[in-house]
């Protein structure tokens, strides 16, 4: 009676393990890329020589407006500071970063361009920012975009600012490759180039440092809308990152964000929530 | 030992009790004989009793688990296409007469004084039935945002800053009337208040708008996923459980069977068919259910967000056209915006707008020879690929009739026209560009229409089958069933027990 009882007693344990394997099978038709949504960690690629933005600091920390909203986002999805890592990328490398999966997310003055989306997704724009001009102080020929025709203007590889000049304005300007905008700074400064042309946060961070000798010609030419790359089909994850920059602005964070970082300088900072992109 | 057993049927109840094992592992606890005594379970009406209670049971876990499926369909069915399902609809309508009432502000500014043309008055008509539009859809936005504080804000952030618009807007007619200027961009003064209303459109009225509208999508999709997983697993467990409930049926049926001379007892034998057929109209119910939310979801949701964000962003690229002839100095900032949004509706790679009327007249070119050779991507590729057919055909040619119009008008800007490009912009007699803009809209709001029509008919489907399953709801006529078929048992087994009086 003793086996009967035991065998019984594993036939109904084999149907119970049968009826979970179905309906767990049942449960996890729903496939895809794996999503941000859920992770411990999180890997966030974020620039390292851009001050204001992302810079990376002596001690090896990183500091700046999207290192502050890469935190803050973080933590909406339920990540704690000490369990984000940053990850330092460059223009050039944003895409590849986030397609070979060594960074979760990308919050690195990453304007969303419709050609970018045809590689990753973007949450947001968590900030709407206009690209501008810098030029050496002495320097009073160049007043506007238009007057970039036969001037040396940097290009940093994977970036979209000098496309915008060159190819959607198609204004004639000599193209001189860099692989940075800190080095596009100094290349200006040691006259290597006579324009370096950005977002104006993006040269608000330098002018700050540069000093007396540069200036912001100050005639914006473009919206640039600031994404949160992540990798392409994370819907789930798209529309969580969105919620929170929504909240965000809803709570005060980013008003005070683009005040704590940007304050001091003369940009114009709009604190409603910009309009998002949509995930697809 | 055992009690008296008052037949010899060979049960396996009758095999456990007479080898109950000795009293050392009553103390253990298991299967003791003193357990099945006090149930009573060493006599057939006991056993009767207890194999009862077990198919009662059984119904009672088929009421739950069918209860619970049937939950998940009327929540998904509520979600999808009555709250966030609308709420996109809502909010489409919503932008679109937002960014409209803006554009229709910059075709009156750009006619200026050489208003007799009839435009001007036509732009003012249109402005006052926009705002009632906005109103409208406001209204009903907010309405099917109830019981979200977020949602409900925008809403009223929204209707808030129309107010202030809506002072600036003609703040700046006034003034450009006093201008008295002949078309084309208006003085300084006018623009400047202009810059102010349009920049409260774009940065503070319009955004939330559209978040809505995907906010509304994003709600459709998690319940989407969320309850057509769990009405595919409830349909699993309901034929589970249907089966659980005939399996105890069947083992009552025969343990009577075998210890009387009836073979069949009536009471248990309807209860058995009765729950045998609702089981299986069930789990066919819920397969319907899960088919109606895939089709309003695939067939009609996803088209209706996809072409109403297109249209959203299609009204904004028009009136991002009308701020590049009214404001010159920020005619880069409003032409690049142009090409970066008509690159979202329809894209095709290409540096600068000359480059992308050639590549996109060619893309739709070939689309056309090869309807099945979609070479471009964005909001339209996605349609054409998903659903294509005449509906597409005609949003696509009146696209790129939209673009051809811009191109034209754009050329004359460059070659200083200004005059003629302003009258050419807000013309909107027929073969005119804001005659093209309006038929180009109007095929966008048919495709949208189209979809819709599947979207509701799914979700009334839906409604229907879940209302109506016999002469009662669903709920209904589960709790009866239940109810009836634990009366039966109760009615045949009383029947028997009786007997042993």
């Amino acid at each position: 009676m003793r086996e009967r009882a035991t065998g019984r007693r594993r036939a109904v344990a084999a149907a119970v393990v049968a009826l979970a394997l179905v309906l767990s099978l049942a449960s996890c038709s729903a496939g895809g890329p794996p999503s941000i949504v859920g992770k411990q960690t999180l890997r966030i690629g974020v620039k390292a020589d851009q001050p204001g933005l992302g810079l990376r600091l002596p001690d090896g920390k990183f500091a700046g407006f999207d290192v502050d909203v890469a935190l803050y986002i973080a933590a909406k999805l339920g990540v704690r500071p000490d369990h984000v890592t940053f990850v330092p990328v460059t223009s050039a490398t944003r895409e590849t970063a986030l397609e070979n999966g060594s960074v979760d997310m990308v919050i690195a003055t990453y304007s969303i361009t419709p050609e970018r989306e045809t590689k990753v997704a973007f949450g947001g724009p968590y900030y709407v920012a206009h690209q501008d001009t810098m030029v050496r102080a002495g320097d009073t020929a160049i007043r506007s975009v238009h007057d970039l025709g036969g001037k040396r203007l940097c290009a940093v590889a994977g970036s979209n600012s000098w496309k915008r000049v060159t190819q959607e304005l198609s204004i004639a300007a000599v193209l001189v490759p860099a692989a940075s905008y800190s080095a596009c700074v100094a290349m200006l400064l040691d006259g290597r180039v006579d324009a370096v042309s950005t977002d104006d946060l993006i040269l608000a961070g330098f002018a700050a440092r540069a000093g007396p000798a540069v200036r912001i010609v100050n005639a914006p030419f473009s919206y640039e809308r600031y994404g949160i790359g992540i990798r392409k089909g994370d819907l789930s994850g798209c529309e969580a990152v969105n919620r929170a920059v929504s909240q965000m602005y809803l709570d005060g964070t980013a008003a005070a964000l683009l005040q704590k970082w940007f304050g001091s300088t003369r940009l114009q900072l709009d604190t409603y929530v910009p309009q998002f992109e949509g995930c697809q | 030992m055992t009690g008296p057993v008052s037949d010899s049927g060979g049960s396996t109840l009758k095999v456990l009790a007479a080898t109950t094992p000795p009293p050392s592992r009553e103390l253990h606890g298991r299967w003791p004989a003193a357990r099945f005594r006090r149930l009573g379970l060493q006599t057939t009406p006991g056993r009767i009793r207890a194999l009862a209670a077990v198919v009662v049971l059984a119904i009672a876990g088929f009421y739950i688990v069918a209860n619970i499926a049937v939950g998940n369909v009327r929540d998904g069915l509520r979600v999808i296409g009555h709250d966030a399902g609308p709420q996109v609809l809502a909010t489409g309508d919503l932008y679109f007469a937002l960014s409209d009432m803006d554009s229709q502000v910059a075709s009156i500014l750009l006619t200026g004084r050489e208003y007799s043309a009839g435009t001007g008055q036509q732009a003012l008509n249109r402005y006052g039935q926009d705002r009632a539009r906005a109103d409208r859809a406001a209204l009903q936005a907010a309405e099917l945002s109830a019981g979200d504080p977020t949602d409900q804000a925008a809403v009223r952030s929204i209707l808030d800053g129309l107010g202030q618009y809506e002072r600036l807007a003609s703040q700046a007619m006034v003034l450009d009337a006093q201008a008295n200027h002949p078309a084309g961009p208006p003085p300084r003064n006018v623009i400047a208040v202009y810059r102010q209303a349009t920049d409260l459109m774009t940065l503070e009225l319009l955004p939330p708008a559209y978040n809505l509208t995907l906010e509304g999508g994003a709600t459709v999709r998690e319940a989407y996923v969320a309850k057509r997983s769990a009405v595919l697993s409830g349909r699993l467990w309901v034929a589970l459980a249907g089966l659980a409930v005939f399996a105890a049926l069947a083992g009552l049926q025969f343990f009577i069977a075998a210890r009387s001379r009836r073979r069949l007892n009536p009471a248990l034998a309807v209860a058995t068919l009765g729950l045998l057929l609702l089981t299986v109209s069930a789990v066919r119910l819920l397969s319907d259910q899960a088919a109606h939310l895939q089709a309003a979801k695939t067939s009609g949701f996803d088209s209706i967000l996809t072409m109403s964000r297109a249209r959203a962003i299609s009204n904004s690229l028009h009136a991002d056209e009308s701020r590049f002839l009214l404001d010159p100095g920020r005619a880069d900032m409003y032409e690049l915006a142009y090409l970066d949004k008509s690159q979202t509706v329809l894209y095709v790679a290409s540096g600068n707008l000359g480059e992308y009327y050639t590549k996109l007249s060619a893309a739709i070119k070939a689309y056309r020879a090869n309807p099945r050779a979609v070479r471009f991507l964005g909001f339209y590729g996605d349609e054409a690929r998903a659903d294509p057919g005449p509906a597409v055909d005609a949003v696509l040619s009146r696209f790129l009739q939209l673009q051809t119009d811009d191109q034209r008008i754009r050329q004359l800007m460059g070659a200083g026209h200004d005059r003629q490009a302003a009258l050419l912009f807000t013309d909107r007699t027929a073969g005119s560009p804001g005659y093209d803009f309006d038929q180009y809209d109007q095929a966008v709001v048919s495709l949208i229409a189209g979809h819709r029509g599947t979207f509701d008919q799914m979700i009334r489907a839906g409604d229907r089958e879940l209302g109506r399953s016999v002469f009662v709801s669903w709920s209904v006529l589960l709790a009866l069933a239940a109810v009836g078929a634990a009366v039966l048992v109760a009615v045949g087994v009383r029947a028997r027990l009786v007997e042993y009086r």
